[in-house]
């Protein structure tokens, strides 16, 4: 009963989805104020509806009530409960249920911290956004409806893939998909401008908050996945390339082109139409990617959830939003172009080449990712792209992005005074290049020429992010605690952001080069030396947990004779599923992380084990978190610029 | 000018349009295998239900089908069923290949599942269905009378696939 309740919720929320986007055609008949109250509610209810359902989808899955296909196909009596109230978003249905569970409180989020927008902009934006939860909805309904049942109903369901029953797994997709989701009100702001016809510079900086959140909660979501794979795949890998992956590492290069784009917009009221283009496209790169993952058609070979339905719905919605929206901006565009000199050394001209590189990086990912179908459509056999293709595109255009932050940093708006940028440009340069080369040295004792490169350039943009902060706290008065405290949140925002690029450079390249890993067969009370660390076998255990049963191995690691720690590394075989799970056992320090996995039991002592020394990986979470921390500052401290948007109205 | 550009977003949308569509109804699982034309790779292994020595030579002679198969295979006992339709009909004859598997339990899903193969070849350590570069189980493929690999097949294959592709391909040759 309670089931068929969440079924009808969801039928309510599609008529009121329905209703709110009805709301742009009654521009000349209703008054403003009404239609933005329409609104209001609308969205409001539907946000409060699809969450009732959402919680009735969970609530069926903690009572393990398996009259419902999804919950029997994901589920199972013995799954910890935390697993099970994930498992409502580890399949199609439940994520897409997500998805608009999402999307519906970003839409109302939009409509209640919208006052000092005009609100003829914010009721056509949160009227686009009820087309697209119409869509989605309607999806749900049709073809994807968590809340069919089965009959006769199973006595136990077939149990949650255990590749998703790990803490990573729980939070990852809702970090994601709120990010994913919020490539949404870029996109419903851009289409509102354009039927309007104007733009103000104020309104810009109200986006751009939008798009920081939404930045953020994607940085946070990729690396969560990152993370999952490192702990969980048992290869001590972290980025695979995967298309997966890329789905939503293309939305994240464009929003951040976007980021950086809009503070050209704001400041200087250029680039306005490109960032209207931008947003159509990051959006356009979301909804292609929740095609890819969802239809199945360039998932992995071992994905048999193959379907050509669903897929042919997604992209038939594809075509009309990103269609229409692009035929939009090609009919309306032209009335935002604002024309503006600025010369080749402003920092407008520096963020003109950051968009120009990380467009097209996001063009030769999307290419990459495309490229089995390309060649497959034109008959040019079945070809997959792999790891070498996207490491060596993505590096080669990475380089000059990074190496831009900092000339970017010190350019000045307009037009730089050349000899200033050069002297301080040089003066930076050349201290990194001489850190550079002492650390290495002494570190890493190593010539290579792709990690000098690759270290130069992250310390070249920390130690200019640093300079620069410096000197605007320099500028300010009074006391040093005063000074800092008075730097503006954006250059905070910049400068952990930046730094955060530059540590995560720092740990991609050094775990990159000087990981050492063995894979070998060890007997019991056998010993392997990795990198001044002896490790000893000292045996296996069997362990039967509730829905899965594993071998422990044990494993203590000795540093210069003194014990000092023991690892566990899991096999796990799970009873419904039946497939073996590898759990890897970590020793993370700030320098090295080392990493034991379990392989095959070869004869009756002997093992196949997997021992990785990874140096510096541990800087990849670092960059990130610093990098999250520059997005708080970004959303949190811009009071300065709403107190001019509260005045321009 | 930039009136005039602002066409070619949606002329690149339309090119990424037409391969999501052409790509919408092929199946990602057809790849096509290297091996395809080639010989059998030789192998001797055990068979599963006693210790005699099975090798390529003894399968030469007659058209078969190859089946990658393990009793930890979720995908595997989806596809049992319509395995043992297939042998019921007695046009080919399958053999096994029971990969990575522990024996005790592979024999015993036989003998609760009933067993579609003639021969099962008991590969254990993998080595057998890496020179056949199986990615996973199930994989089938078809071997002609002389012993060369005439086609692959990745994920559970049913009856409508033995109908629409096996069989045309058994009727050639």
């Amino acid at each position: 009963m309670i089931n068929e309740i969440g079924n009808i919720f969801l039928s309510i929320s599609a008529t009121l989805s329905l209703c709110m986007f009805a709301v742009i055609f009654f521009k000349k008949s209703l008054a403003t104020n009404i239609r933005f109250t329409f609104c209001k509610y609308f969205s409001i209810s539907i946000s409060i509806l699809i969450t009732l359902s959402f919680l009735i989808l969970a609530y069926a899955f903690l009572t393990d009530d398996f009259s419902l296909r999804y919950v029997a196909n994901n589920s199972n009596i013995d799954l910890e409960n935390v697993y099970k109230f994930s498992a409502v978003w580890g399949a199609h249905e439940g994520s897409i249920l997500l998805w608009v569970l999402v999307m519906s409180i970003w839409c109302s989020l939009i409509i209640l911290l919208s006052k000092n927008m005009p609100k003829t902009i914010i009721i056509d934006m949160i009227s686009v956004m009820g087309l697209l939860l119409l869509f989605f909805l309607v999806f749900i309904l049709f073809s994807s409806n968590p809340f069919d049942r089965v009959f006769p109903v199973p006595l136990n369901g077939r149990d949650l893939n255990p590749l998703l029953q790990d803490p990573g797994l729980i939070i990852h997709p809702p970090m994601l998909y709120i990010g994913y989701v919020g490539t949404s009100v870029p996109f419903v702001f851009a289409i509102s401008v354009l039927i309007n016809g104007s733009i103000k510079l104020e309104w810009i900086a109200w986006l751009r908050k939008w798009v920081i959140a939404s930045w953020m909660f994607l940085t946070i979501g990729i690396s969560l996945g990152s993370w999952w794979a490192y702990h969980e795949l048992g290869w001590g890998g972290w980025w695979f390339w995967d298309p997966v992956e890329n789905a939503s590492f293309m939305p994240w290069l464009a929003i951040t082109a976007l980021l950086h784009s809009l503070i050209v917009s704001e400041k200087r009221g250029i680039f306005i139409n490109w960032s209207i283009l931008l947003s159509i496209l990051t959006f356009s790169l979301s909804l292609l990617g929740t095609f890819l993952v969802r239809s199945g058609i360039l998932v992995s070979v071992h994905a048999f959830a193959n379907d050509p339905e669903r897929g042919l719905y997604i992209l038939l919605f594809l075509t009309l939003i990103i269609g229409s929206s692009l035929t939009l901006y090609f009919l309306k565009s032209n009335i935002l172009i604002f024309h503006k000199q600025y010369s080749v050394s402003s920092k407008e001209f520096a963020l003109l080449l950051n968009n120009l590189f990380l467009t097209i990086t996001t063009f030769a990912i999307l290419l990459g990712t495309l490229y089995p179908l390309i060649s497959s459509s034109l008959d040019l056999g079945k070809i997959s792209v792999g790891a070498p293709y996207f490491n060596f595109i993505f590096s080669a255009l990475m380089l000059p992005i990074v190496f831009l932050m900092s000339p970017a940093i010190y350019s000045s708006w307009k037009k730089t005074n050349y000899k200033s940028l050069t002297k301080k440009l040089v003066f930076v340069l050349f201290y990194s290049l001489i850190l550079t080369y002492i650390i290495l040295n002494i570190f890493f004792e190593t010539d290579v020429f792709v990690v000098f490169l690759a270290m130069f350039l992250a310390i070249f943009t920390i130690f200019s992010s640093l300079l620069k902060i410096y000197q605007v706290s320099k500028t300010n008065k009074g006391m040093i605690i005063k000074k800092i405290l008075n730097i503006p949140s954006s250059s905070f925002s910049n400068l952990f952001s930046h730094i955060g690029i530059g540590i995560l450079i720092i740990g991609i390249t050094i775990s990159n080069y000087y990981s050492v890993q063995k894979e070998i067969i060890m007997q019991k009370n056998s010993e392997i030396i990795i990198k001044n660390i002896s490790i000893k076998f000292v045996g296996v255990q069997n362990k039967l947990s509730k829905n899965y049963s594993s071998q422990v191995g044990i494993f203590d690691a000795y540093s210069d004779n003194n014990y000092f720690v023991s690892f566990f590394p899991e096999k796990r075989t799970y009873n419904i599923q039946k497939n073996i799970m590898t759990e890897a056992a970590i020793d993370s320090s700030l320098f090295r992380d080392i990493y034991v996995a379990l392989g095959e039991n070869v004869s009756e002592d002997s093992w196949v084990v997997r021992i990785y020394y990874k140096p510096y990986i541990q800087f990849l979470w670092y960059g990130v978190g610093l990098m999250i921390l520059g997005g708080l500052f970004g959303i949190f401290g811009r009071r300065k610029i709403e107190k001019k948007l509260a005045n321009a109205i | 000018m930039l009136y005039r550009l602002s066409f070619i977003p949606i002329l690149i949308f339309i090119a990424i349009l037409f391969f999501l569509y052409s790509g919408l109804n092929k199946d990602p699982t057809l790849i096509p295998s290297p091996l395809i034309g080639k010989p059998m790779p030789e192998f001797s292994s055990p068979t599963l239900f006693d210790d005699n020595e099975i090798t390529n030579q003894d399968l030469i002679g007659e058209i078969y089908i190859l089946n990658v198969w393990g009793s930890w295979c979720y995908a595997c006992s989806l596809e049992h069923n319509h395995l043992i339709d297939i042998y019921s009909r007695g046009t080919i004859k399958i053999y096994g290949l029971n990969y990575k598997d522990d024996k005790n339990s592979a024999i015993n899903w036989l003998k609760e599942r009933g067993n579609p193969y003639k021969k099962n070849i008991f590969d254990n350590n993998g080595n057998t269905a890496i020179n056949l570069g199986v990615y996973g189980a199930p994989e089938t493929f078809l071997i002609n009378e002389k012993g060369i690999i005439i086609h692959k097949y990745v994920g559970p294959i049913d009856e409508n696939y033995y109908n629409d592709v096996i069989l045309p391909i058994i009727n050639n040759e």
